[in-house]
């Protein structure tokens, strides 16, 4: 191969005007519809805003400190990281194991597959509302199958210490799909050229799987966890659907929350300090999870 | 090469159309919102007749276009919508909000003597859902009741030897009648619960369900009915307490009832329930489809909920949703002749009639199907001891608060003093944090 | 061959776990009113009704709603693929100034709740006139975040060989994102396509905000408003959940035979 860099100083010039042109739709229709309005948010964290009066009171940092007093906002912050440190994980593990086993030829893979998937292409709510049912703990499925199998029946929603893993359980059972089809995507784009001389070389399909695949699949692992994580932190529709925050601000988190304080409490300043804190939090993990990152990313 | 370039011209078309598509438009139009759902004779149930305000856009040469939305997200779509001041011109809405809207100056008072004589001419519960205050009106309430009852199973009180026609009329007699009611099967689990209560889902409903207890001990969500800033919790104290200690009772020595009936209005439906406490009008209207041998009069019937003891007044919850026209609404006026044409004298009448509800003018209930009709006199009987939340700013702090608080007494997570403690912190901060 | 039946039997188990919503979610909406709530709850319905289904049909324009929810679908999948395709490519092939500020900008716009910067763009459309119009419903899905960084992974999984080779050949840029690079990450694509169509047919929150006129709803939208402040309408809502998800498992099933087949044997594609 000729000398990367040189060649691609020379890429660098003649490409620039094709760089912006084809960022250029993106770029501005983001700015327009979608950073315009959360820079307008994050603005109003430092004021008292009475929007429809159109009055803004500058009260500096107060917002922040408000927040950081409350109970319940602490309590929604500590349920969200939780929730994300949980999900993340297991969504992630459960999607490439299935993805795997999804990229072997047998009978009925395709019915499988779509089984599998089927839990994304149901709406949020309707969804909730079966699991509501299916929680129920006197007659709900997931207790009834408990009895059948001689274990205790839980009380899943009802119980403050239960309902946030009751949440989670529904969350990966309606994302695993996403995340199955990406990785599923992401394997096809492994060269085989690996595996076959991983085989000729006599390495188990474990090793195999351990030593060439999940590597390979980097860039993919890398998006999964990265996207996963900064949804989860802003976890909303299925906790507003399902529990409504409850028990007790067991399962509440800070997008609900600071929807709370938006549209009942109309305390809608507080509501954007809140939104900053997250967008903080958000983008400090995301850029550390892509600056280490970027230790596996192969070349090939 | 020319396929792609067609299909973009096609895409550029559509979006383009797209653009210029803007609602329905004809004549002057006023739109009307109101929370979508159910058909039968809730407070909404008008609406679903397109040709509700014919009469009114005849004389008017108006079109009044009536629009349902999701209840969950209304707030919100309203507060944006007022944001943009590109909101509808009637707005149908539930009546615990508009202290909110007032703090935001989103609504605009009736002129005083239309409310006089408004509150003049209608039943005392109607002047309770309308007043705001010193006789201030800032909308038109509902037709009907949205008013929370005792709900009992008359089949199942004849089997279990209480008078049928008779609901429980205090505390004791409600833990007594808890214990007949409820059934076991063999291995002693709860089939069938006395008394069903409301633990789970959004606070505000939960303390919803809760109110009569409150108020009949003595307590108060908020000291001051009508300030909407300042003041402090009043359930911190032996009322609350032995609100909370009721049901905690009826849980763990009673044992007459459980948590595991989440949904109460659907289990007395079901008929694993005895007794409920909640909006009468949800009995009502679900009855004939999810409970059809289990009619009015004859299979369930209703009451003011009870009172700790022989002799104190009765207390109920009256919630309730009212029309109002928004500051920001484009056509006002004839938003606002709209609402007052529906709440003439005549037309509160024919109304309600039409759509099986109840009306508010106190000359109405004179008339029939009114006067002689058991539910509506049933209604209204209860209604007559119903009670509206504070309007305080701080209300929706202090309602999530408590209900978070009860769910935590009830589930054994905390005790009642722990609970109510907790909760008053959080509510009396939730108003100061509201008056800023 | 112990492993590939302990295979299966896991993968039905869990298998039966993923369908068991759907499946009491098609039970409800054939089963009467009164089973609904049925104690102990029933697993078959005592007989099939579509009244559910007739109810639910009568009660909303579904042709509408079906109709609003491609057009949005259709067009924001569309654009957002275009315009996603060549910023990716811009992203990952090319080294510019402010390329990673602009990348994280991008990034940045997932990390903000559309729940509080709504009432921004809804102000902001509002003066412009966007406001209950097809073009307010995709002002925010013109483009997708995901979408960028998605398929600038998969570019990033492209020998630059092969650009190069094309680069040598004379082919001009533009073709060579849509002749070369499409084609090699094709499966992606597909895979992208799906799930911005299911994103957008899902979407909820955004549509109800910016919709006013009913003959401008979405699916989602529609389905939405069988609830009611005093409870949950469960036929119905079942039958219009399954109206809804139809089209899905259509979009699905189609997307599926995109998929690349099998493994070819060289490591280009």
């Amino acid at each position: 191969m000729p000398s990367v860099a040189y060649a691609l100083r020379r890429i660098y010039r003649r490409h620039y005007l094709h760089a912006y042109a084809f960022i250029a739709p993106v770029v501005i229709l983001f700015g327009l519809f979608r950073v315009w309005p959360s820079l307008e948010t994050l603005y109003f964290s430092v004021f008292n805003v009475e929007l429809l009066k159109q009055q803004l009171t500058f009260i500096g940092l107060s917002n922040f400190r408000d927040m950081l007093q409350d109970p319940v906002f602490r309590q929604a912050l500590v349920n969200t990281l939780i929730y994300a440190a949980v999900i993340v994980p297991v969504s992630t593990v459960l999607a490439l194991l299935l993805a795997v086993v999804f990229t072997e030829e047998f009978g009925l893979k395709d019915l499988f597959k779509a089984v599998y998937f089927s839990p994304t292409v149901t709406s949020t709510t309707a969804a909730a509302v079966v699991w509501w049912w299916m929680y129920n703990p006197q007659f709900g499925l997931f207790n009834v199958i408990l009895k059948l199998l001689h274990l205790p029946p839980q009380p899943w929603l009802m119980s403050s210490h239960m309902a946030l893993s009751a949440v989670i359980i529904f969350s990966v059972w309606k994302t695993l799909g996403y995340n199955m089809v990406i990785y599923i995507a992401g394997l096809q784009a492994v060269p085989t050229m690996f595996h076959e001389a991983a085989t000729l070389d006599g390495a188990s399909p474990f090793r195999r799987f351990l030593s060439i695949t999940v590597p390979l699949l980097a860039p993919t692992t890398i998006f999964i966890v990265i996207y996963n994580m900064i949804f989860a932190l802003q976890a909303f529709d299925q906790v507003f659907v399902l529990t409504s925050g409850g028990p007790a601000n067991s399962t509440n988190v800070v997008v609900l929350e600071l929807y709370h304080q938006a549209f009942r409490r109309y305390r809608f300043g507080y509501a954007s300090a809140e939104a900053t804190v997250l967008f903080v939090i958000i983008l400090v993990v995301t850029v550390f999870q892509y600056i280490y990152s970027r230790r596996y990313e192969v070349a090939y | 090469m020319r396929g792609r370039l067609v299909i973009t011209v096609v895409l550029m078309l559509i979006l383009g159309v797209g653009t210029s598509y803007v609602g329905a438009q004809a004549k002057t139009t006023i739109t009307l919102w109101y929370p979508a759902g159910d058909v039968a004779a809730g407070p909404t149930s008008p609406f679903h007749d397109p040709a509700l305000f014919k009469p009114f856009e005849d004389a008017n040469n108006v079109r009044v276009n009536l629009v349902g939305l999701d209840y969950d997200t209304m707030e919100q779509k309203i507060f944006a919508a007022a944001a943009a001041k590109n909101i509808a011109d009637i707005i149908f809405v539930d009546r615990s909000w508009v202290s909110g809207f007032l703090k935001e100056g989103m609504l605009e008072q009736l002129p005083p003597a239309v409310a006089k004589r408004w509150l003049a001419a209608v039943s005392p519960d109607v002047v309770a859902l309308s007043d705001f205050g010193n006789g201030t009106m800032y909308g038109y309430p509902q037709l009907g009741y949205d008013v929370y009852a005792l709900t009992w199973n008359k089949q199942q009180f004849k089997e279990a030897g209480l008078d049928p026609n008779r609901g429980p009329q205090t505390w004791d007699e409600l833990r007594a009648d808890c214990k007949k009611l409820a059934r076991r099967d063999a291995s002693g689990n709860l089939t069938r619960v006395g008394f069903a209560i409301r633990h789970v889902g959004e606070p505000h409903g939960i303390v919803d369900k809760f109110a009569w207890a409150l108020w009949g001990a003595g307590g108060d969500l908020i000291n001051d009915q009508n300030a909407l800033r300042g003041g402090h919790v009043m359930f911190d104290n032996a009322s609350g307490r032995s609100a909370l200690q009721l049901v905690l009772n009826m849980l763990n020595v009673d044992k007459c009832t459980s948590l595991n009936f989440p949904d109460p209005r659907a289990a007395f439906l079901k008929g694993i329930a005895s007794m409920q406490i909640s909006e009468a009008v949800s009995i009502r209207a679900r009855q004939p489809k999810e409970a059809p041998d289990m009619p009015w009069q004859t299979g369930w019937g209703m009451e003011v909920p009870p009172v700790p003891k022989a002799g104190d007044k009765p207390v109920t919850l009256l919630g309730g949703w009212i029309f109002t026209v928004p500051k920001a609404a484009k056509s006002d006026a004839m938003a606002w002749k709209a609402i007052a044409w529906l709440s003439t004298e005549a037309n509160d009448y024919s109304v309600a009639a039409k759509f099986g509800m109840t009306p508010r003018y106190k000359s109405n209930w004179a008339k029939e199907p009114f006067k002689s009709d058991s539910y509506d006199q049933a209604l209204l009987k209860i209604a007559k001891y119903g009670r509206r939340y504070p309007l305080n700013l701080g209300l929706d702090g202090v309602m999530e608060a408590l209900g978070a608080s009860i769910q935590k007494a009830w589930h054994g997570e905390a005790t009642v003093d722990q609970a109510l403690t907790e909760a008053a912190q959080a509510g009396n901060k939730a108003i100061t944090d509201a008056a800023k | 061959m112990i492993r590939r039946s302990l295979v299966y039997a896991l993968l039905t188990l869990g298998g039966v776990v993923m369908v068991l919503p759907f499946y009491w979610m098609l039970v409800t909406a054939v089963s009467p009113a009164s089973d609904i709530i049925a104690f102990p709850p029933r697993w078959f319905p005592s007989h099939i009704t579509f009244e559910h289904f007739a109810d639910a049909w009568a009660r909303a324009p579904w042709l509408v709603y079906y109709q609003n929810s491609l057009i949005v679908a259709v067009i924001s999948v569309g654009l957002s693929m275009l315009f996603g395709l060549f910023a990716a490519y811009a992203f990952a092939v090319y080294r510019f100034p402010l390329q990673t500020p602009l990348f994280l900008l991008i990034l940045g716009t997932l990390m903000v709740p559309v729940q509080v910067s709504s009432v921004a763009l809804y102000v902001l459309l509002a003066r412009i006139g966007w406001v209950d119009t097809y073009a307010g419903i995709l002002a925010p899905n013109f483009a997708s975040a995901f979408g960028v960084f998605l398929i600038r992974q998969a570019i990033g999984t492209i020998p630059m060989d092969l650009i190069e080779a094309a680069r040598i050949d004379g082919a001009g840029e533009v073709g060579i994102v849509l002749r070369i690079v499409a084609p090699s990450i094709k499966t992606m694509l597909v895979v992208v396509a799906l799930i911005l169509f299911l994103g957008s047919w899902n979407d909820f929150l955004w549509p109800t905000i910016v919709i006013n006129s009913e003959g401008l709803r979405t699916l989602p939208v529609g389905i939405a408003l069988f609830k009611d402040p005093y409870g949950i309408d469960y036929g119905p809502l079942m039958a219009g959940a399954v109206i809804a998800t139809a089209p899905m498992l259509i979009a699905y099933a189609a997307s599926q035979r995109f998929m690349i087949r099998g493994v070819t044997l060289t490591g280009l594609k």
